[in-house]
């Protein structure tokens, strides 16, 4: 890299380009010395790489303001370019939505200001565009308020400018600045409160009623506000152009031409709250709000800072993770190094969290931020390892009120955090869940931790590991072994006759007798003799036993005998009954009947809906509250089928562009044909129409051969949407059977429905104690100044103990059901109104259809 | 995402000698496939080990473990096969210098399964230690300075708290000999004639640092996930005798 290039990347870092200077004055300084003697041969470049990391490091924002109006002085052309480079972009980034560059673009534009490239005023322009748009969209006679989401999204833009430039605009345009925010609170008057209960992290936020939780919109309008009372005064902004003011005073301020914000989408033409519904659901994914609280720390932690700063460093924090996602070296260090002069660990962990645990989907993959976390805890061994153990103790305590989805994901990073720090955890303290009811969800908590431990490392290791409570050994999972009913040992009632057959197999296999020999001798020699059921337990067993050593020796095993199995399973009752020995053979190891399974479904001998009739079959429904074994098995069918829609479109999509690209290839072949034919060449002195025939053949050829590929496109195009139009069939007939079945499991336990029917008081059926319990309980001190233990769990934790286990098996599984819609709201809603008309009924358990609709963001007051 | 620090056109500084065809295809294959090489792996780990981590960056398709090929038994290094592309990058991204069974692993995009590629290429057996493996070495060595960073203005504080978890977490002295148990207890397969070289007491603190180490030859006292110094794999030796 070029050492400008360096020392532009590397400006207000700590690092040798600066000879570790920490003054940005001198950063400024250096880095404008270095790019002024390359601007005249290099402009162009330094101009993308500039942008590029303003927009890549938008926490260095105001430095690159800075220097740009520093470079202002030397070279209004240049800055003049940028000016409009970002205009374009800016302009780009409306049209299609893309949420961040909206965002960075506008602070830029704010730092662009300051250094006096741009006039206040237009800066003002801008924002009184965004907020006229906003405001026509939430107008219910002209505008589309189902499209809240973006109007929302614009006015956070505005505000979240005000941090970086709010003294600037306030000082120098007090009028224009005053009527944007009148503007603004006018609009946050028009406006619907955005009721985020579908999305929280806690259950019980919502039961509130009382307080009103609020929206993060008017959350930061309240920080902006109280910003602003302060005389825009903010520690976490730098603001380096104050030590240049006198200089860039000088500078030309460039114009901005006017921006402009698509139009929203028309209301659909008839009326309905479905068709509303959709537009909403379509709207909240394309401006997806970026985060949502977590505040699981006591607010001693959190709170000293002021409202605004807390903003300004979740920005810089989720800008780094989007960024240097993939990066782990400066991922890590860019968190740890953000330009605050206060201490942020805790609000980095609540970030780092409220990204992992944010619902419907975390902007990367969970595993993302483990590996973020873990780089965290090596950087900063000395205090993020506690901060991470004080955030598992606090959601470890709310653990009964935690989103099902929220509670998996937590398991999952939890277990693979440790395994990554030689599973060192004090467990005894929370031993005490072995006095807790098999379903208390602390207990679960605990029991699926340590069966994902196993099977990232192995029993005795993880045995080893909870020494400190041993007694916890209880909940470690069984040693996982097959459970072969043909073995021949331990006395197995089985008769001598089964055994013998499945000794035969056995050997027929060995023997690498084909699939097509083994089922004519099925068929003639066992099913006539023993009937379905024997047959298919011993030849499923057996088939299994010899595939049980690996999950190479089980797909091996399916992908030669597959057609075996295929053939005794013929219709999804015998596909229930195959994965039901399936359960039973792995009926000590989790991991392999859910990857059996999993395999089985690949293979296409069971189908998707095989596998939700096995998991709502009486001894799973059984387990729905203390286990995640059925749930596992029910979420991999889901997201593989979910999986292989996906690839479909995307192969739509990808045939649909080659079928341009082959028509316009078709099309100028035929051109070039008809040019070469109408024109008139001489022949032996004669005007012939055509040119020299073996052109022209060429010519033919290749129009033909285009021709022809451009037809064979649309075929296989054809082919496929027909694929996609048939799995979305079946998707359909998937989710109306999950639901269907759902509906059937709960309202059998479900109280009698009565009007006011809510979570929490299915809480209290057992047990009053428990909600004042939950409520009171001082939120856990996570590292006391002395040192000295405060152990809440012992009560906050026990507590829960109360809830019955009905009650709790129907906590459980109406929280499923709200992580299925919402996980697959965007391929629900398609079908929302079968699911209106077939599930969603009168007959319905209203804390049923209250899950549901909160799992799709489809709440009754929005209808 | 984050271009200003990668470097677009390195995606495997290790070219792998088996592939047949022009450097420009090799980077082609990296670029497309949906294979990853997972490299510097204990001896023990399974095949259900590698599915339950790896499938947290997607749906696998396929495993496949490096085995010596001599004794049939693994022997440090696998394959795994995604579905898509985007899965595959995320298992490099994400996984790559993380533990799986005490041992920081390395995980690589590669050019494509292909049979035979299953066996260690080492002479005795096993997998190589030179070329590939020193280059894995060298790159865990890179990620664990990565631990001191020092230069940002949280690092530039006191610790809050002694390192783990705080006063919950002193005093759990882990390592010890538990690892000696598992052969027995443990499924296994393919592994019978292992035993031999399960060491006494080992620390699993060791163990992480020790990676580092075992590229040198000599080593300060035996660890059973190598080879002892008499029955180096080193691909280059063999290369040099070769090729004169």
């Amino acid at each position: 890299m070029s050492s400008w290039k360096s020392i532009l990347l590397r400006i207000g870092d700590k690092s040798s380009e600066y000879n570790s200077s920490d003054d940005f004055k001198d950063h400024i300084e250096t880095c404008f010395g270095a790019l002024r003697r390359e601007l005249a041969h290099s402009s162009s470049e330094i101009l993308s790489f500039l942008l590029q990391c303003a927009e890549q490091l938008p926490h260095k924002i105001p430095l690159y303001g800075t220097l740009i109006g520093l470079l202002n002085l030397e070279d209004e052309d240049f800055v003049k370019k940028i000016v409009e480079d970002t205009q374009n972009s800016f302009q780009d980034a409306l049209d299609s939505a893309n949420c961040d560059r909206i965002r960075i673009s506008m602070r830029f534009l704010t730092a662009l200001m300051c250094s006096k490239v741009l006039q206040p005023a237009s800066l003002v322009v801008v924002f009184e565009t965004l907020l006229s748009s906003a405001a026509i969209t939430v107008d219910e006679e002209k505008g589309n308020p189902s499209w809240q989401a973006r109007a929302d999204f614009y006015v956070i833009c505005i505000l979240s400018c005000l941090p970086w430039g709010g003294a600037e605009l306030a000082e120098q345009v007090p009028e224009e600045i005053e009527r944007v925010l009148v503007g603004i609170q006018a609009y946050l008057s028009i406006r619907s409160h955005t009721s985020d209960s579908g999305l929280s992290f806690f259950e019980d936020d919502e039961s509130g009623g009382d307080v009103v939780e609020k929206d993060f919109l008017e959350d930061l309008w309240e920080r902006i506000q109280v910003l602003s009372n302060n005389g825009w005064k903010v520690e976490s902004v730098p603001r380096p152009h104050l030590s240049f003011e006198a200089q860039l005073v000088a500078g030309k301020s460039h114009e901005f031409g006017p921006i402009s914000c698509p139009e929203q989408p028309e209301l659909p033409s008839t009326i309905s709250a479905v068709a509303y519904g959709k537009q909403k659901h379509d709207a909240e994914l394309k401006y997806p709000q970026r985060t949502r609280r977590l505040n699981i720390f006591p607010s001693s932690k959190t709170e000293d800072l002021q409202p605004i700063d807390r903003f300004v460093v979740e920005e810089y924090l989720l800008d780094v993770l989007l960024f240097f996602n993939g990066c782990r070296k400066e991922c890590a260090s860019f968190m740890v190094g953000l330009p605050v002069p206060f201490r942020y660990e805790y609000l980095m962990a609540e970030t780092i969290f409220s990204q992992l645990l944010l619902l419907p989907h975390p902007p990367f993959k969970p595993i993302y931020y483990t590996l973020v976390i873990m780089d965290l805890c090596k950087a900063l061994p000395g205090a993020f390892p506690a901060v991470v153990a004080g955030a598992v103790r606090a959601l470890f305590d709310k653990i009964a009120d935690l989103d099902m989805e929220c509670r998996t994901r937590l398991i999952l990073w939890f277990s693979h955090h440790l395994s990554n720090f030689q599973f060192i955890w004090p467990w005894d303290e929370w031993a005490y869940v072995l006095d807790l009811s098999k379903w208390a969800p602390q207990r679960v908590f605990v029991q699926e931790v340590l069966e994902r431990e196993v099977r990232l490392s192995y029993w005795d290791k993880i045995k080893q590991s909870i020494e400190n409570a041993p007694a916890l050994e209880e909940l470690l999972p069984p040693k996982g072994g097959p459970n072969f009913k043909y073995s021949g040992v331990n006395g197995q009632e089985k008769t001598e006759q089964e055994q013998a057959i499945s000794s035969d197999l056995n050997n027929k296999v060995k023997g690498r007798q084909s699939a097509r020999e083994i089922i004519l001798w099925i068929e003639e020699n066992v099913y006539p003799t023993h009937g379905l059921e024997i047959t298919l337990s011993v030849v499923v067993q057996t088939l299994l036993d010899i595939g049980s050593k690996s999950f190479t020796h089980l797909i091996t095993v399916l992908e030669r005998y597959g057609q075996v199995i295929a053939k005794l399973c013929s219709n999804q009752d015998k596909q229930v009954m195959l994965i039901a020995e399936v359960s039973s053979y792995w009926k000590y190891n989790a991991q392999m009947t859910a990857i059996a399974i999993d395999r089985m479904m690949g293979y296409r001998l069971i189908s998707n809906l095989a596998i939700v009739r096995w998991v709502f079959s009486p001894e799973n429904v059984e387990q729905f509250h203390i286990s995640d074994r059925p749930w596992e098995v029910l979420r991999n069918a889901v997201s593989k089928t979910y999986n292989r829609i996906t690839d479909l479109r995307k192969e739509v999509s990808s045939l649909k562009k080659s079928i341009i690209s082959a028509e316009e290839a078709a099309s100028k072949a035929k051109a070039d044909l008809e040019a070469a034919e109408s024109k008139l060449a001489l022949v032996e002195g004669e005007p012939v129409l055509g040119e020299n025939p073996a052109k022209l053949k060429h010519l033919k050829s290749v129009a033909d051969k285009a021709k022809e590929e451009e037809e064979s496109m649309h075929d296989s195009l054809q082919a496929k949407e027909a694929l996609l139009a048939q799995a979305l069939d079946e998707n359909e007939v998937l989710f109306l059977s999950l639901y269907k079945n759902f509906s059937t499991v709960l309202n059998k336990r479900l109280p009698d429905a009565s009007g006011d029917a809510t979570l929490q008081s299915l809480k209290s059926i057992h047990g009053d104690s428990m909600a004042v319990d939950l409520e009171e309980l001082p939120t856990m001190e996570v590292d006391d100044e002395n040192g000295i233990a405060q152990k809440s769990q012992s009560n906050g934790g026990k507590a829960t103990n109360n809830v019955g286990e009905k009650e709790q098996w129907c906590l459980s599984t109406l929280g499923y059901v709200k992580t299925f819609s919402r996980q697959y709201a965007s391929e629900i809603w398609p079908h929302i109104e079968k699911l209106d008309v077939e599930v969603l009924t009168e007959d319905a358990h209203p804390l049923f259809w209250k899950a549901v609709h909160s799992g799709l963001r489809r709440l009754s007051n929005e209808l | 995402m984050a271009s200003l620090f990668k470097d677009p056109t390195k995606i495997s500084a290790y070219r792998d000698r088996r592939f047949n065809g022009t450097q420009e295809e090799f980077e082609q294959a990296l670029l497309n496939s949906t294979t990853v090489y997972i490299g510097n792996m204990s001896f023990y780990t399974t095949e259900e080990q590698v599915y339950e981590l790896f499938s947290r960056a997607g749906e696998i398709k396929k495993i496949i473990m490096g085995l010596d090929k001599n004794s049939k038994t693994p022997c440090g290094f696998c394959f795994v096969l995604y579905y898509s592309r985007e899965d595959t990058e995320d298992a490099v991204k994400y996984i790559s210098g993380t533990i799986l069974d005490d041992r920081p692993i390395r995980v690589d995009f590669d050019w494509g399964f292909v049979e035979g590629r299953q066996w260690g290429r080492g002479r005795s057996g096993g997998q190589v230690r030179g070329g590939y493996g020193k280059l894995v070495q060298r790159e865990l060595e890179a990620q664990r300075q990565l631990v001191d960073y020092g230069a940002g203005s949280l690092g530039t504080f006191p610790p809050v708290m002694p390192p783990h978890y705080g006063k919950h977490g002193g005093g759990h002295g882990h390592g010890g000999s538990y690892r000696h148990g598992r052969d027995y207890h443990r499924k296994r397969h393919r592994d019978d004639d292992r035993h031999g070289r399960e060491a006494p007491k080992r620390n699993s603190d060791h163990e992480s640092r020790r990676a580092s180490d075992h590229d040198s030859d000599s080593r300060p006292e035996k660890n059973p996930r190598f080879r002892e110094s008499g029955d180096s794999d080193d691909e280059e030796d063999n290369d040099n005798k070769r090729r004169p």
